[in-house]
């Protein structure tokens, strides 16, 4: 294997299994790091706990639900307002949080009183709320409060509630990845096929893993839609909780994170025989043959390639107008899981930047194979990262730009490195063939921000001009172009809207288009 | 006209006002020089904590976690400890203290942080370690205690008692800050400047706010050293600006060392910043000088502006840190304004014996609501559903789903303040602060009349 060896990291041998350095021979069966492996305490690993997968990253986009966490304050307040999954009803996901504020007499007299009070209260509160999910922590499963228990007490006592509960404390696993397991079995064996959802087409999906993320799932589910196809439900982005428990009765899994969805897809499948099909939402190449994947399946060959024609004569020229001046940038992929595989070989691709490097805090190894598999020679792919291996790998491969989270995104902007936020984007959607021009714009306007110019300049050292004034962006990108690349008929910078998703939410479809009868009057 | 202090009715939280101990505990640790912090618990313990300092300071700060996995909850996580300290020290040569705080999940498990401590000094800091200074200090913190101003407070406890140390008088006065920003910092030093008092700083947290440099060095730490920690039990007096963040340290401090405290109020506001003079002024002989009249005269000048013409009658509702809250108030019954409803997010039993609180009980001629053990529900739930009018509400971004959702303008003040740009770099403190907070509620509510089309013509002529 060729192993990479961090030198701040000799002092743990056990580290030196986790880093690869493709290289010009290598194929999965020579270059693949160890994944999802027990952290090393004291290293500063950037991982979260299965707490958060669970609540933060799966239970918490459903939209119309009460999110309950059954321990003390921290959990709740730490996982509320740090993620964008935005939603349709006026995101009372993102506002409001709910803790039962575990305190020392329940540790040592139990909590269960204190839960069941919590529930009522909750549904008090909001009056037009009569669903909830309901969320173990560290605390609560120390002290093995039967949570079950007392979600069927409230359930008799306030009739026409549900109530979901999760028991993924803090500690269950090496990170977030082990809460987004259980979040996904538990919500198949105790809520799916509990509702029976009204079927208003011939072609009926679930979308699974996206987490509507500045919009990304309302922009998928636009396409679907245009398609004729009923989508069931949305797990869990912009998802509604009634809707999650008829998943049963879809033809299709559509399944886009892998990472932290699979296996619902997998249960889906093996329970009601629901086939899964793996998507990808991010780029022209892979979401063209995506959308013709879940067309095959429906036999919408046709519907499907009048939406690509269409979004690509729309957005290409924009795109390119990007991938000209993004060419040869260099990026550092490090995000939390299956983006590493969804960008690696797209923005390439696409955009023209190269990877330097992959990194995930959670993935597994199969993450690691499809993102190794679609990366350049000389990627440096580093799994469950800490501090000090970041700054070095920075140093070692100077990239120009990473995709990352807001505090890494820190870090990086010490070492003059322009950072994107890869979980909540920092103008998205990125889904989409509109989303992902915006991705290549945001990119573009961190490369060639002119601050970040100036931000290498000593002014104490540097004999620095002071007869230039100021600098365009695209002064700047434009210099490396000759005039004949840099002016074609129809390429211009992204022209959409600061908000491209609200308009979808008042959309209407044929509703013709959803029985197989008409599918050839498209 | 009543002032009616209770606490909140429900059982539970909806919409936090504060997170749990081991935050305030991470919060003094970063304060520290060449210190990094092992949160002895799960890992999102610490990464949200780093992610919330992240997102207020929009800089990074490091602490480390046990990550504590299955194993370790079933068997006892001592182990895990060991190992982190272990790879710290190998990796980060310069760290010299590393506080151990511990969580709800370790301290339910009961894991002996004293024992593993004695251990590794007598083992592993002796054996490989030998001739490297290093700290190890136990920070009590299990989440269901408190929340994490409590937990702020314990871990200045913990760590002056760890390091205080008498030896010779020092002539200096301990400066115990409270959780503030790095402006707050500034602004507090500027007035120990001008009164010419030597002060020990705790924390000096000024470099949260660091640079972006050309070479690449900038690094958001603080800069409180050993040193300063071990010569607080040296000096003339203590003066916490915060009671319930770095009081019990004064006190301990008093009781050991027979060094004078002087606890309170926060200097914000005019008078509160009269008050913080007049106690620099008695515990170190020196006067205040002409400099400070002429500040404090400026930010007069600029509240008498705006006092009686746009605050006068102002209903607001302030909710955070509860000396932050209090003195708020305290501020805005000085411009005139009213405030209606104060919010202290947490069950301490000792709001109740607060004199700051008392006299607003006694003395308010105007309905007010003190609630205790609050949450962000209760300033929601009166606006939506009880007919609650307010003109202003003050606290941290957490809190702006209430100011957006029912249209009321809101000032961001406290911690944290993630959602609006730099405020960490403003104080809220000393004469500078008030300029600071009045000037920034005049134009919230300009703006806000603008908006709204509420006599937004008023400004035309100011």
């Amino acid at each position: 294997m060729p192993y990479h060896e961090f030198e701040c990291s000799t002092c743990i041998p056990e580290r030196k299994s986790h880093a690869v350095l493709k290289g010009e021979e290598d194929d999965l069966t020579t270059c693949l790091p160890e994944g999802h492996l027990a952290t090393i305490p004291g290293t500063i690993s950037e991982r979260g706990c299965a707490y958060c997968g669970a609540k933060h990253v799966i239970g918490t986009p459903m939209k119309d639900a009460i999110h309950m966490s059954h321990g003390p304050v921290g959990c709740t307040y730490d996982t509320w307002q740090t993620k964008r999954y935005i939603s349709d009803n006026d995101n009372f996901q993102l506002k409001y949080t709910h803790a039962t504020d575990m305190k020392e007499t329940h540790v040592v007299f139990g909590g269960m009183d204190l839960l069941k009070k919590n529930m009522i209260e909750a549904f008090k509160a909001h009056p037009n709320i009569n669903r909830m999910t309901v969320y173990q922590t560290c605390a609560s499963a120390l002290i093995g409060d039967d949570m079950e228990a007392m979600a069927r007490e409230v359930m008799k006592e306030l009739p026409g509630t549900d109530i979901f509960v999760c028991n993924a404390p803090g500690f269950g696993g090496p990170s977030q990845s082990g809460g987004h397991h259980k979040i996904n079995i538990s919500w198949i064996n105790e809520k799916v096929g509990t509702v029976e959802p009204k079927i208003t087409s011939d072609y009926v999906i679930n979308y699974v893993g996206d987490y509507n993320i500045q919009g990304d799932c309302e922009v998928m589910c636009d396409f679907f839609k245009r398609m004729g196809i009923q989508v069931l439900s949305t797990f869990t982005g912009n998802g509604s909780y009634d809707e999650l428990r008829g998943m049963h009765r879809a033809h299709l899994n559509v399944l886009e994170c892998a990472r932290s969805a699979e296996y619902i897809c997998n249960e889906l499948r093996v329970k009601y025989g629901i086939p899964r099909l793996d998507i990808d939402g991010f780029g022209f190449g892979p979401l063209s043959e995506s959308l013709m994947k879940v067309a095959r399946f429906f036999g919408l060959e046709d519907r499907a390639q009048a939406i690509i024609d269409e979004e690509v004569a729309r957005w290409k020229p924009e795109l390119e107008w990007y991938k000209k001046r993004l060419t040869g940038v260099k990026v550092c992929l490090w995000p939390g899981g299956s983006k590493l595989w969804h960008w690696a070989n797209a923005i390439h691709e696409e955009m023209g930047v190269e990877v330097v490097s992959l990194y995930t805090k959670f993935g597994h190894q199969g993450d690691m194979e499809k993102g190794i598999a679609r990366a350049e020679v000389g990627t440096l792919a580093i799994d469950d990262p800490n501090e000090l291996e970041g700054l070095e790998a920075m140093r070692m491969m100077k990239p120009d730009v990473i995709f990352t989270g807001v505090r890494p995104g820190e870090v990086a902007k010490k070492q003059r490195i322009q950072y994107l936020n890869a979980h909540a984007y920092h103008n998205g959607p990125y889904k989409g063939f509109e989303g992902w021009v915006r991705f290549a714009r945001d990119i573009y306007n961190a490369h060639y921000s002119p601050i970040h110019q100036l931000s290498g300049i000593d002014i104490s050292k540097d004999d620095f001009r002071i007869d230039k004034g100021f600098m365009t962006r695209q002064m700047i990108s434009d210099v490396k172009l000759t005039p004949e690349e840099a002016h074609v008929e129809g390429e211009t910078p992204y022209t959409g809207e600061f908000d491209c998703v609200t308009h979808l939410r008042t959309k209407t479809y044929p509703s013709d288009l959803a029985r197989s009868t008409t599918a050839q009057a498209v | 006209m009543s002032c009616d202090l209770r606490a909140k009715e429900r059982s539970g939280i909806i919409n936090p006002i504060f997170t749990c101990q081991p935050c305030g505990a991470q919060y003094v640790s970063i304060g520290i020089k060449d210190c990094i912090a092992i949160v002895h618990g799960g890992q999102g313990c610490v990464m949200f904590v780093r992610m919330l300092f992240a997102q207020h300071f929009k800089d990074n700060f490091d602490i480390a976690s046990s990550s504590l996995h299955e194993d370790s909850a079933v068997f006892g996580a001592t182990g895990r400890v060991e190992t982190a300290v272990d790879v710290l020290l190998a990796r980060y040569p310069h760290v010299r203290v590393i506080p151990i705080i511990t969580t709800c999940s370790t301290e339910i498990i009961g894991d002996d942080i004293e024992g593993v401590i004695n251990k590794l000094n007598n083992g592993l800091l002796k054996e490989k370690y030998a001739g490297r200074e290093v700290h190890l200090v136990a920070v009590h913190t299990p989440s269901f205690k408190g929340s994490m101003i409590s937990g702020y407070d314990v871990a200045v406890e913990s760590l002056v008692k760890a390091f205080a140390e008498q030896t010779t008088p020092n002539g200096k006065i301990n400066l115990i800050t409270g959780w503030v920003n790095p402006g707050d910092v500034t602004a507090l030093k500027h007035l120990l400047a001008m009164m010419q008092i030597d002060a020990t700083v705790l924390f000096e947290i000024e470099s949260f706010d660091s640079p972006l440099m050309p070479d690449k060095s900038g690094v958001s730490h603080g800069e409180t050293t050993v040193e300063d920690l071990k010569d607080t039990a040296n000096a003339i007096g203590t003066i916490a600006l915060n009671r319930y963040e770095g009081g019990k340290a004064a006190k301990y401090l008093e009781k050991k060392f027979k060094v004078p405290s002087v606890i309170g109020p926060s200097p914000i506001g005019i008078r509160n910043t009269d008050t913080f003079l007049k106690q620099l002024q008695a515990m170190s002989g020196k006067p205040i000088p002409e400099a400070l009249v002429k500040e404090r005269g400026i930010a007069i000048d600029a509240i008498t502006d705006l006092a009686h013409m746009f605050f006068a009658d102002k209903r607001v509702a302030i909710f955070g840190a509860p000396d932050l809250v209090i003195s708020l108030a305290e501020f805005c019954i000085d411009m005139e304004m009213k405030p209606v409803l104060l919010l202290l997010g947490d069950d301490n039993s000792g709001y109740k014996k607060d004199d700051r609180i008392k006299a607003l009980q006694a003395n308010v001629d105007w309905d007010m609501e003190i609630i205790m053990n609050a949450d962000l529900w209760e300033l929601d739930d009166r606006i939506k559903n009880k007919g609650l009018k307010l003109d202003l509400i003050m606290g941290h971004s957490k809190g702006r789903w209430a100011a957006i959702d029912n249209n009321i303008p809101m000032v961001r003040v406290g911690f944290p303040t993630y959602d609006r740009a730099g405020l960490y770099r403003h104080p809220v403190v000393g004469y500078a602060g008030a300029i600071w907070l009045a000037e920034e509620i005049a134009n919230t509510l300009f703006t806000d009349m603008e908006y709204k089309r509420n006599k937004e013509w008023l400004l035309n002529v100011w």
